[in-house]
């Protein structure tokens, strides 16, 4: 009787996983805004001392670079 | 024979004249308490960012969080006390206490306006947050700070994008792409912006061109499975959902990839 509980259990919750993921690509289709945006950009490193008085400091030339991946932004 | 007396005269009467010296230097006052605990109080300060950055770069935030807390306690001068402030929200931060590190980064700014990573990186925890109005002020002062910064247009795109602000989303993300063409994930967020302004087809374009630049991007080919789905073209998302889900990493869209092909 366990057992079959534990089958019964395991079907019902796998049958609702499989109706969670049918409503989230339908609502996929058929909102374009529901499509996820890129991630948000990762935080700048830890800064020394005296990081920001000379010109070495890697945060501070990421923060400012010009280029992807001079900002050290991912590929993808 | 005159001569030579009156120079002998002149070096007697010039030797008993008294000698005459400078002025001393005063010395330092080293043992001034003033002076003594304004070096022991540099020294501090110098001694934990070196602790605190070394912590930092082996990601044991809380040995960190308490050497950079010092730091502000001691009030050094600038740059180090905003220095400071910023090294200590990328502590908090990594121990889950983003509302501290906004306020800390706020600080750091109120005490450099042109700080820009301090700006970089309150924009990027406005954004975890999903603050969408604080995300998109902060942009806004980032952007105002460093106008050619790469990173300054892409986390003021995000923002807008995220606040529904789709002209100003264009424009960020065109101007990245503008700079740097090969940069795939422009491309990928600007067919968002085309999409949620209901233009497939300038959105399917900026799909194609996104997978040219990177044929691995699974998140730009689900969107673009999505996007043939909606013009009927069946038999073409179907491939594009099966190639997403043989290149996805993230186990959710595989799932979702997965799905969408088997059903057509």
């Amino acid at each position: 009787m366990r057992e079959f509980l534990r089958w019964t259990m395991a079907g019902v919750l796998a049958l609702g996983a499989c109706a969670g993921a049918a409503v989230g690509a339908e609502l996929l289709v058929d909102d374009p805004g529901s499509l996820v945006v890129s991630a948000a950009p990762a935080l700048l490193g830890p800064i020394t001392e005296s990081g920001r008085t000379g010109w070495d400091c890697a945060p501070e030339h990421a923060a400012t670079a010009r280029t992807a991946s001079g900002a050290g932004l991912p590929r993808t | 024979m005159a001569v030579a007396s009156l120079l002998a005269f002149a070096a007697v009467t010039g030797a008993a004249l008294p000698q005459t010296y400078s002025r001393p230097t005063p010395s330092p006052r080293l043992t001034d308490p003033g002076a003594l605990a304004a070096r022991i109080r540099d020294r501090e300060v110098h001694e934990r960012f070196a602790r605190g950055v070394g912590a930092e770069e082996r990601s044991d935030w809380n040995a960190a969080a308490a050497e950079f807390r010092r730091v502000v306690a001691l009030d050094p001068p600038e740059p180090k006390g905003s220095s400071a402030r910023y090294d200590l929200a990328l502590a908090e931060s990594h121990l889950g206490r983003d509302d501290v590190a906004t306020g800390l980064l706020e600080e750091a700014l109120h005490r450099d306006p042109g700080f820009a990573a301090a700006a970089a990186n309150l924009v990027a925890l406005q954004l975890r947050r999903g603050d969408r109005a604080a995300a998109l002020a902060a942009a806004e002062r980032y952007l105002a700070i460093a106008p050619a910064a790469f990173l300054a247009r892409y986390g003021h795109g995000l923002a807008a994008l995220r606040a529904g602000d789709l002209p100003a989303a264009r424009a960020d993300f065109r101007a990245l792409i503008d700079a740097d063409p090969a940069y795939a994930v422009a491309h990928y967020d600007l067919a968002l912006v085309e999409l949620r302004a209901g233009r497939d087809d300038a959105a399917r374009a900026e799909l194609d061109r996104a997978l040219a630049l990177s044929p691995a991007y699974a998140r730009a080919r689900f969107a673009l499975g999505t996007v043939l789905m909606r013009g009927g073209l069946r038999a073409d998302a179907r491939v594009a959902f099966d190639r997403c889900a043989r290149d996805a990493a993230d186990p959710a869209l595989r799932a979702l990839a997965i799905d969408l092909r088997d059903r057509l």
